[in-house]
C-alpha cells in the first residue's frame, strides 16, 4: 500500500532487535539529530508487553511539519536487528531494510519486497572494538549514509546523548557511514 | 466554659454533640491544659482529627486552625502540611479505627518517617459512632454489636505497632489518670518527631452498654480503671492488665522528617550553585 | 513540503496557542511525556510531589525526585496513593502548590483525597497515565477507561469536576501548567487523564527559560478572611483557604457552613452544591480546550482525545484524500463537556481505546441524532490511519463502520 498523501512529509524509521542492543538510544540520536536540524520527531518505544515478547522497537516519525500519527505502519527505512523483529515487521517496510547478517540469516527476497541492505555490525563491532556494544552506532552510521542525513549533526547528536566512550563511538559511527555497502 | 476553653476553643462549638459522659471532652481539656502549661497560643498549633466519635466531636472546636480529613488520612494530611507549615505544633486527636485500623499504614510510617506531630489516639475500644462495632483494640471475648457472641479476633496494641515502627515518643494513658495525662502530653508536645499517646475512655452508649452491661460513666471508669490496675474492686485479678505510663522515650534523637527534607534540599541546591560557580570561573578564565 | 489547504488548518483553541508564541527563548528537547509533564509542573510553580510508583507513571515520581530539590520542592514517596493525594492535599493547604501522579490502580485509590481536595475547595493536579484494564490490565499498553471514572472521581455527587488530556509531549508541558492554573483559579483538584503513549512517547519539546515565573503562570494566593467557602457563590479567583497564617480556618469532609464548620442542614447543602458545581457550569467559556479540522464541509466527523487523536486526525486527512468529507474534532477539556461541539447534524464516528465505549456515549447524548454516532472502540493499541480511514469512508458511504478485526463498533 502506498503511503499516503496526507502524511508525505513524513520519513518514518523502525529499529527492532532484542534488548540491550541498543535501539532506544540509536532512535534517540536520530531524533534528536533530526530536531537540532530544526525537524519535529515523534519515537514511540516498545512498551513492556512487547520487550517480554522478545523484540524491542523505536518507531521515529520525523517531519517539517507537526507530526499527527506517530505509529510508523510504512516505513522508509527498517533498522532489523533480531531474526524475530525481522519476521514480525518485514510488512511494515515499502522502503529500505537495514539488517544484520549476523542476527538475521533469513532473508526474504519476494517480488517487489524492500530494497535489502546488510550490515554486518555486529560482526564489525567485536573485530573492531572487541565487544559488540557498539553495532548499534555502526549500524547508525550506516543509516546516515543510506538516508542521506548530516554526518557532522550525527556526530554532535550522539556525543550529547551517548555519556561514555566517546572515541569507540565516533570511530563506530564512522565504520558504518564508510562501509562499501552503503556508500 | 471554663478558663481553658474559654482561652483555646470556639465557644460557637461548645459543647459538642458528644453522648451524655463521653470522656472525649474531658480529654480535650487535659489537651488544653498541657497546652497551656508549654505556653503556646492557638496560633502555635494546628489541630488535626478524622472520622468517627473522636472526629466529630472534636472538629472545629480548637480555636486555631483545624482539618477533618477523610477517615484514617489525618497523618497523611498533616505530612503534607508539615512540609509547608514546619514550625507550627501539630496534635493529631484521633480514635482508634482512624489510627490503629482503617488509617494504621499512615500511622506506622509517619512513626518510620519521625513526622513532627503528636498524635493522641482517643481509644474507646470500638466503633461506637457507626453503633458500637469492635475494632482492632477491642479486648479478645467481649460483647459488641458485630461481636454477638464475643470478639475472636485477637486486639494489637498500638503503642507496641508505633514503638517498632520507629517512633520517638510512644506512651499510653487512660481516662482515669488525669495528671499523668497531662504530664505525658506536654513531653509529647516537646518531641520535636513523632509522638504518640495512647488515651482509653470508656463509651456508654455502645461499649459500656453492650460488653460492659452498664451505662454508668463511673462504672464505665472503674472498668477501665481496674484493668490499669490487673485487679478488680473486690481484689480479684481482672482478665488482663493494660500497662500505663511512658513506655518508650527517644525524644529529640533523631530528626524530623521535614527537617530531613529541608536539608536534602539545601544540600541539592548548594552542589548545584557550586557547579555554576565552578562553570563560571571556567569560562571567564 | 505539500501545500496544505487552509481549510485543513487545524484549529487549535487552548491558551497555549499563545503562550507558544509568548515564550520564544527555551531549549528544544527530545523528552518522554512523563518529562514534560514534570517540567510543566515546575514551571507552573509546583513545589511538592507526593505519590506511589506505578507503571506508566512512574517515570514522573523519578524526574520530581531529581527536579524538586533543585528548585527548592519537596518529594514524597508515599505508602500507597491514599497517603499520595492527602499528602498532596495537605502541603496545598499550606500553601505550597502539589501535584500527584498515578495510573488506573493507583487513581482508584485517590477518590477518597480527591473528594476531600475537591469539596475543600484545595487546588492540586493529579496526572493519571491511563492504561488497558480493568485493573492492572496491561500495564504497558495504553487505554482510556476512566474518561467517566475522572469525572467521578468521588462519591456522593452534588460536584462538577474540570479534566483535560494531552495528545502530545509538548502539549503535555502546556497543558500541565494550565492545569495548575485552573486548579489555583476554580479552587479544585484538576485531573490530567493522559494515557500510556503519550506519557512514554518521546518528542521533540520546546521548554521555555524560566529564571523569573512564567507571566501567565497563576500565582498561589491566599485567603486570610472570612468567608473561607463563598456557599451559594460561582465565583473564580477566590484565594484558596491556608491553614498556617493565624485564619482559624477549617476543613472538613463534612456539608460546611461558610466558616467551615459541619452542618447537617438541606439549606446549607443546597448552598454548598451551588458552589461546588456552578464555579465550573458557569465558567465553561474559560474551560474550552479542543481542536478542530476541516469542520467546514464535514459529513462525517471523528472523534478522539490523548494519544489515538494523533493517528486519528491522519485517518481524517487520509479519508479527505480518498474524497470522503471528513472532519475532526479532539477534546482536550473532557470535562465540563463540550456538548457545544457537538450541534452540528452531521455522522460521528467515536475514537477511543475501550471497547465498552465512554466518550461515545456522552457524544451520543450531545449530538442531535444518536443514530448518527458511531463507535470504533480499540484497546491496548492505538487505532491505526488506515482502520480510521476505512471507517470513516464507511460510515460516509454506507452508514456504518465496517468490520474490522479487534474493533468493537456495539455500545
Amino acid at each position: 500500500m502506498a503511503a499516503p498523501a496526507s502524511t508525505k512529509t513524513r520519513t518514518e524509521i523502525l529499529i527492532s532487535g532484542f534488548g540491550g542492543q541498543g535501539v532506544v538510544r540509536m532512535g534517540q540520536i536520530l531524533g534528536l539529530c533530526a530536531i537540532n536540524q530544526g525537524h519535529r520527531v515523534t519515537m514511540l518505544k516498545s512498551h513492556g508487553t512487547e520487550t517480554r515478547g522478545g523484540y524491542v522497537r523505536a518507531q521515529l516519525v520525523i517531519s517539517p511539519d507537526e507530526v499527527d500519527s506517530p505509529v510508523v505502519e510504512h516505513a522508509d527505512v527498517f533498522v532489523a536487528f533480531s531474526a524475530p523483529a525481522y519476521k514480525k515487521f518485514y510488512d511494515l517496510c515499502d522502503g529500505t531494510i537495514m539488517y544484520d547478517p549476523e542476527m538475521v540469516s533469513d532473508v526474504r527476497h519476494d517480488a517487489g519486497a524492500a530494497r535489502h541492505v546488510a550490515v554486518p555490525a555486529t560482526q564489525l563491532s567485536k573485530e573492531r572494538f572487541s565487544n559488540q556494544l557498539f553495532a548499534n552506532m555502526i549500524m547508525l552510521g550506516a543509516l546516515t549514509r543510506v538516508a542521506a542525513l548530516d554526518r557532522d549533526a550525527m556526530q554532535r547528536a550522539m556525543l550529547a546523548v551517548i555519556p561514555r566512550f566517546h572515541e569507540q563511538n565516533l570511530a563506530a559511527l564512522e565504520l558504518g557511514y564508510t562501509l562499501p555497502a552503503v556508500v | 466554659m471554663n478558663k481553658l476553653a474559654a482561652k483555646y476553643l470556639r465557644p460557637s462549638q461548645i459543647p459538642t454533640k458528644a453522648c451524655h459522659g463521653c470522656g472525649i471532652g474531658m480529654i480535650e481539656n487535659w489537651l488544653l491544659q498541657a497546652i497551656d502549661e508549654l505556653g503556646f497560643d492557638q496560633d502555635d498549633v494546628v489541630f488535626g482529627t478524622g472520622i468517627g466519635c473522636v472526629g466529630r466531636q472534636t472538629f472545629a472546636t480548637w480555636g486555631g486552625d483545624n482539618f477533618g480529613a477523610t477517615h484514617g488520612r489525618a497523618l497523611a494530611v498533616a505530612t503534607g502540611l508539615k512540609l509547608a507549615q514546619p514550625d507550627k505544633k501539630y496534635l493529631i486527636v484521633v480514635g482508634d479505627g482512624d489510627a490503629a485500623s482503617i488509617g494504621t499504614s499512615h500511622l506506622i510510617h509517619a512513626a518510620r518517617r519521625n513526622l513532627g506531630v503528636t498524635v493522641i489516639c482517643e481509644d474507646n475500644m470500638g466503633y461506637e459512632s457507626t453503633g458500637g462495632q469492635f475494632s482492632p483494640t477491642t479486648p479478645s471475648g467481649y460483647v459488641t454489636n458485630s461481636s454477638p457472641y464475643g470478639m475472636v479476633e485477637p486486639p494489637f496494641d498500638p503503642c507496641d505497632v508505633v514503638k517498632a515502627a520507629g517512633a520517638t515518643f510512644v506512651a499510653e494513658t487512660t481516662a482515669t489518670q488525669w495528671h499523668q495525662t497531662v504530664k505525658i502530653v506536654k513531653k509529647a508536645l516537646q518531641n520535636d518527631g513523632f509522638s504518640f499517646v495512647h488515651v482509653r475512655f470508656p463509651c456508654n452508649e455502645n461499649f459500656g452498654a453492650y460488653a460492659l452491661g452498664t451505662r454508668d460513666t463511673l462504672k464505665n471508669l472503674e472498668w477501665i480503671y481496674e484493668h490499669t490496675q490487673g485487679r478488680k474492686a473486690d481484689g480479684s485479678p481482672a482478665d488482663f492488665t493494660w500497662e500505663t505510663g511512658i513506655k518508650h522515650d527517644a525524644s529529640n534523637s533523631r530528626p524530623e522528617f521535614s527537617k530531613l527534607l529541608r536539608d536534602l534540599n539545601e544540600r541539592v541546591r548548594a552542589d548545584l550553585a557550586a557547579k555554576a560557580a565552578a562553570t563560571t570561573a571556567k569560562s571567564s578564565s | 513540503m505539500a501545500t496544505v489547504d487552509p481549510a485543513l488548518l487545524p484549529n487549535l483553541v487552548a491558551p497555549w496557542s499563545e503562550w507558544e508564541r509568548r515564550a520564544t527563548r527555551g531549549r528544544r528537547l527530545l523528552e518522554a511525556g512523563t518529562y514534560a509533564l514534570t517540567e510543566g509542573a515546575i514551571a507552573a510553580g509546583c513545589r511538592v510531589f507526593a505519590g506511589y510508583p506505578i507503571t506508566p507513571a512512574t517515570d514522573i515520581a523519578e524526574y520530581m525526585s531529581k527536579r524538586l530539590p533543585q528548585v527548592g520542592g519537596y518529594y514524597m514517596q508515599a505508602e500507597d496513593e491514599l497517603a499520595g493525594m492527602h499528602m498532596c492535599a495537605g502541603a496545598s493547604l499550606g500553601g505550597l502548590k502539589a501535584m500527584t501522579a498515578t495510573s488506573g490502580p493507583g487513581y482508584t485509590l485517590m477518590h477518597d483525597a480527591y473528594g476531600w481536595a475537591l469539596t475543600n475547595e484545595i487546588p492540586l493536579v493529579v496526572v493519571d497515565a491511563m492504561r488497558v484494564g480493568p485493573i492492572s490490565g496491561i500495564t504497558g499498553a495504553p487505554g482510556q477507561g476512566e474518561f467517566y471514572v475522572a469525572r467521578y472521581c468521588t462519591h456522593g455527587g452534588n460536584f462538577e469536576t474540570i479534566v483535560l488530556s494531552p495528545s502530545s509531549v509538548q502539549e503535555a508541558f502546556w497543558l500541565t501548567i494550565d492545569a495548575f492554573n485552573l486548579s489555583e483559579r476554580f479552587r479544585t483538584p484538576v485531573t490530567i487523564l493522559t494515557d500510556q503513549v503519550v506519557s512514554d512517547m518521546w518528542e521533540d519539546l520546546f521548554v521555555p527559560d524560566s529564571t523569573e515565573p512564567l507571566d501567565f503562570v497563576v500565582p498561589r494566593a491566599l485567603n486570610l478572611s472570612m468567608p473561607f467557602y463563598p456557599v451559594g457563590s460561582a465565583a473564580l479567583d477566590v484565594p484558596p483557604n491556608v491553614i498556617g497564617h493565624g485564619t482559624g480556618v477549617c476543613v472538613s469532609a463534612y456539608t460546611h457552613t461558610e466558616e467551615g464548620y459541619d452542618i447537617e442542614e438541606m439549606e446549607a447543602q443546597w448552598a454548598q452544591t451551588y458552589r461546588l458545581v456552578n464555579k465550573i457550569r458557569h465558567h465553561r467559556a474559560e474551560l474550552s480546550r479542543y481542536e478542530t479540522l476541516g469542520l467546514g464541509d464535514a459529513e462525517v466527523i471523528a472523534v478522539a482525545y490523548g494519544a489515538n487523536a494523533r493517528t486519528v486526525k491522519t485517518g481524517v486527512l487520509e479519508a479527505r484524500r480518498r474524497g470522503v468529507r471528513a472532519g475532526f474534532i479532539r477534546l482536550i477539556t473532557l470535562w465540563p463537556f463540550l456538548d457545544s461541539l457537538f450541534e452540528r447534524d452531521a455522522r460521528y464516528v467515536v475514537c477511543e481505546l475501550n471497547y465498552d465505549g465512554q466518550l461515545v456515549r456522552e457524544v451520543m447524548r450531545a449530538a442531535p441524532d444518536k443514530r448518527n454516532v458511531h463507535f470504533m472502540g480499540k484497546s491496548a493499541e492505538l487505532h491505526t490511519v488506515a482502520e480510521v480511514a476505512t471507517a470513516l469512508e464507511g460510515v460516509a458511504r454506507s452508514g456504518r463502520v465496517p468490520e474490522l478485526p479487534f474493533i468493537w463498533t456495539e455500545v
